[in-house]
Protein backbone atom coordinates (compact mmCIF):
# COMPACT_ATOMS: atom_id res chain seq x y z
CA UNK A 1 0.00 0.00 0.00
CA UNK A 2 1.41 3.42 -0.88
CA UNK A 3 2.15 5.48 2.23
CA UNK A 4 3.41 9.12 3.06
CA UNK A 5 5.54 10.15 5.74
CA UNK A 6 4.31 13.09 7.84
CA UNK A 7 7.72 13.96 8.89
CA UNK A 8 10.53 14.59 6.84
CA UNK A 9 12.75 12.59 5.76
CA UNK A 10 14.64 10.29 8.34
CA UNK A 11 13.55 7.17 10.38
CA UNK A 12 10.86 6.55 12.70
CA UNK A 13 8.47 9.25 10.79
CA UNK A 14 4.57 8.25 11.28
CA UNK A 15 3.82 7.09 7.72
CA UNK A 16 -0.34 7.59 6.51
CA UNK A 17 -2.08 5.74 3.98
CA UNK A 18 -2.74 7.30 1.25
CA UNK A 19 -6.69 6.46 1.94
CA UNK A 20 -5.63 8.33 4.71
CA UNK A 21 -4.30 11.24 3.01
CA UNK A 22 -7.08 11.71 1.04
CA UNK A 23 -9.25 11.59 3.49
CA UNK A 24 -7.72 14.43 5.29
CA UNK A 25 -7.37 16.13 2.22
CA UNK A 26 -11.33 16.37 1.59
CA UNK A 27 -11.85 17.17 5.27
CA UNK A 28 -9.17 20.34 4.52
CA UNK A 29 -10.93 21.13 1.04
CA UNK A 30 -14.17 21.49 3.03
CA UNK A 31 -13.36 23.74 5.34
CA UNK A 32 -11.64 25.81 3.10
CA UNK A 33 -14.69 26.23 1.31
CA UNK A 34 -16.81 26.80 3.90
CA UNK A 35 -14.69 29.32 4.82
CA UNK A 36 -14.40 31.35 1.85
CA UNK A 37 -18.14 31.01 1.34
CA UNK A 38 -18.34 32.16 4.96
CA UNK A 39 -16.56 35.51 4.44
CA UNK A 40 -18.51 36.27 0.76
CA UNK A 41 -21.12 35.75 2.53
CA UNK A 42 -20.24 37.98 5.75
CA UNK A 43 -18.98 41.28 2.76
CA UNK A 44 -22.40 41.31 1.01
CA UNK A 45 -24.54 41.00 3.96
CA UNK A 46 -22.63 43.31 5.42
CA UNK A 47 -23.07 45.93 2.36
CA UNK A 48 -26.47 45.04 2.35
CA UNK A 49 -28.04 45.10 6.18
CA UNK A 50 -25.98 47.41 8.14
CA UNK A 51 -26.16 50.72 6.29
CA UNK A 52 -25.30 52.25 9.47
CA UNK A 53 -23.85 50.97 11.92
CA UNK A 54 -25.15 51.87 15.80
CA UNK A 55 -24.20 50.94 18.95
CA UNK A 56 -26.07 47.72 18.69
CA UNK A 57 -27.04 45.80 15.89
CA UNK A 58 -31.31 46.19 15.25
CA UNK A 59 -33.78 43.68 15.12
CA UNK A 60 -34.29 44.54 11.61
CA UNK A 61 -30.52 44.69 10.99
CA UNK A 62 -30.48 40.98 12.35
CA UNK A 63 -33.20 39.37 10.20
CA UNK A 64 -31.93 40.91 7.33
CA UNK A 65 -28.88 39.16 7.86
CA UNK A 66 -30.65 36.44 8.06
CA UNK A 67 -32.69 36.74 4.86
CA UNK A 68 -29.42 37.94 3.34
CA UNK A 69 -27.88 34.54 4.39
CA UNK A 70 -30.84 32.66 2.82
CA UNK A 71 -31.05 34.53 -0.31
CA UNK A 72 -27.14 34.54 -1.16
CA UNK A 73 -27.21 30.48 -0.45
CA UNK A 74 -30.07 30.44 -3.01
CA UNK A 75 -28.24 32.49 -5.72
CA UNK A 76 -25.11 30.34 -5.34
CA UNK A 77 -28.14 27.61 -6.09
CA UNK A 78 -29.09 29.93 -9.41
CA UNK A 79 -26.24 30.59 -10.43
CA UNK A 80 -24.36 26.78 -10.15
CA UNK A 81 -27.58 25.17 -12.01
CA UNK A 82 -27.61 27.95 -14.91
CA UNK A 83 -23.57 27.12 -15.35
CA UNK A 84 -24.58 23.44 -15.59
CA UNK A 85 -26.98 23.68 -18.16
CA UNK A 86 -25.07 25.81 -20.33
CA UNK A 87 -22.11 23.43 -20.83
CA UNK B 1 7.56 12.03 1.32
CA UNK B 2 8.07 8.86 -0.25
CA UNK B 3 8.45 9.44 -4.02
CA UNK B 4 7.17 6.78 -5.63
CA UNK B 5 4.04 7.10 -3.56
CA UNK B 6 3.33 10.10 -5.82
CA UNK B 7 2.71 7.18 -8.99
CA UNK B 8 -0.37 6.08 -6.94
CA UNK B 9 -3.27 6.05 -9.76
CA UNK B 10 -6.26 6.55 -6.95
CA UNK B 11 -3.75 9.34 -5.69
CA UNK B 12 -3.31 10.52 -9.56
CA UNK B 13 -7.47 10.47 -9.95
CA UNK B 14 -8.39 11.68 -6.54
CA UNK B 15 -5.99 14.86 -7.28
CA UNK B 16 -7.65 15.59 -10.79
CA UNK B 17 -10.95 14.87 -9.29
CA UNK B 18 -10.27 17.74 -6.55
CA UNK B 19 -8.35 20.18 -8.82
CA UNK B 20 -11.83 19.88 -11.24
CA UNK B 21 -14.16 20.86 -8.45
CA UNK B 22 -12.06 23.60 -7.21
CA UNK B 23 -11.97 25.25 -10.62
CA UNK B 24 -16.12 24.89 -10.76
CA UNK B 25 -16.37 25.71 -7.26
CA UNK B 26 -13.96 28.72 -7.57
CA UNK B 27 -15.96 29.70 -10.87
CA UNK B 28 -19.70 29.70 -9.27
CA UNK B 29 -18.31 31.95 -6.09
CA UNK B 30 -16.71 34.42 -8.71
CA UNK B 31 -20.12 34.45 -10.81
CA UNK B 32 -22.28 34.73 -7.78
CA UNK B 33 -20.42 37.38 -5.98
CA UNK B 34 -20.65 39.53 -9.51
CA UNK B 35 -24.09 38.50 -10.29
CA UNK B 36 -25.19 38.94 -7.05
CA UNK B 37 -24.28 43.03 -6.94
CA UNK B 38 -25.49 43.37 -10.78
CA UNK B 39 -28.86 41.74 -9.70
CA UNK B 40 -29.91 42.05 -6.49
CA UNK B 41 -30.45 45.96 -6.17
CA UNK B 42 -32.49 46.31 -2.85
CA UNK B 43 -32.38 44.65 0.90
CA UNK B 44 -32.99 41.07 0.65
CA UNK B 45 -36.48 39.61 1.12
CA UNK B 46 -37.99 36.03 2.18
CA UNK B 47 -37.77 34.99 -1.49
CA UNK B 48 -36.62 36.17 -5.11
CA UNK B 49 -38.92 38.18 -7.07
CA UNK B 50 -39.31 36.35 -10.53
CA UNK B 51 -36.92 39.12 -11.97
CA UNK B 52 -33.91 38.71 -9.57
CA UNK B 53 -34.06 35.03 -9.76
CA UNK B 54 -33.84 35.50 -14.12
CA UNK B 55 -31.46 38.40 -13.57
CA UNK B 56 -28.99 35.97 -11.48
CA UNK B 57 -29.92 33.10 -13.93
CA UNK B 58 -29.00 35.07 -17.11
CA UNK B 59 -26.02 36.78 -15.86
CA UNK B 60 -24.35 33.53 -14.95
CA UNK B 61 -24.95 32.67 -19.10
CA UNK B 62 -24.03 35.86 -20.07
CA UNK B 63 -21.14 35.45 -18.33
CA UNK B 64 -20.26 32.38 -19.60
CA UNK B 65 -20.99 33.54 -23.20
CA UNK B 66 -19.03 36.82 -22.90
CA UNK B 67 -15.88 34.58 -21.57
CA UNK B 68 -16.00 32.64 -25.21
CA UNK B 69 -16.15 35.47 -27.11
CA UNK B 70 -13.16 36.61 -24.89
CA UNK B 71 -10.85 33.91 -25.35
CA UNK B 72 -11.91 33.52 -29.47
CA UNK B 73 -10.89 37.03 -29.79
CA UNK B 74 -7.56 36.80 -27.81
CA UNK B 75 -6.80 33.92 -29.87
CA UNK B 76 -7.80 35.36 -33.24
CA UNK B 77 -5.30 38.45 -32.13
CA UNK B 78 -2.36 35.67 -31.39
CA UNK B 79 -2.62 34.40 -34.90
CA UNK B 80 -2.67 37.66 -36.73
Amino acid sequence: MDSFSTGSSGSGSPQISTDEFMDQMKVQLAQAYAQEFLETVRGKCFEKCITKPGSSLSGSESSCISRCVDRYIEATGIVGRALLNSR
Amino acid sequence: MDPSALNSPDLQRFLNQEKEKAMVNEMVAKLTSVCWDKCITSTPGNKFSSSESACLSNCAQRFMDMTMIIMKRVQSMQET
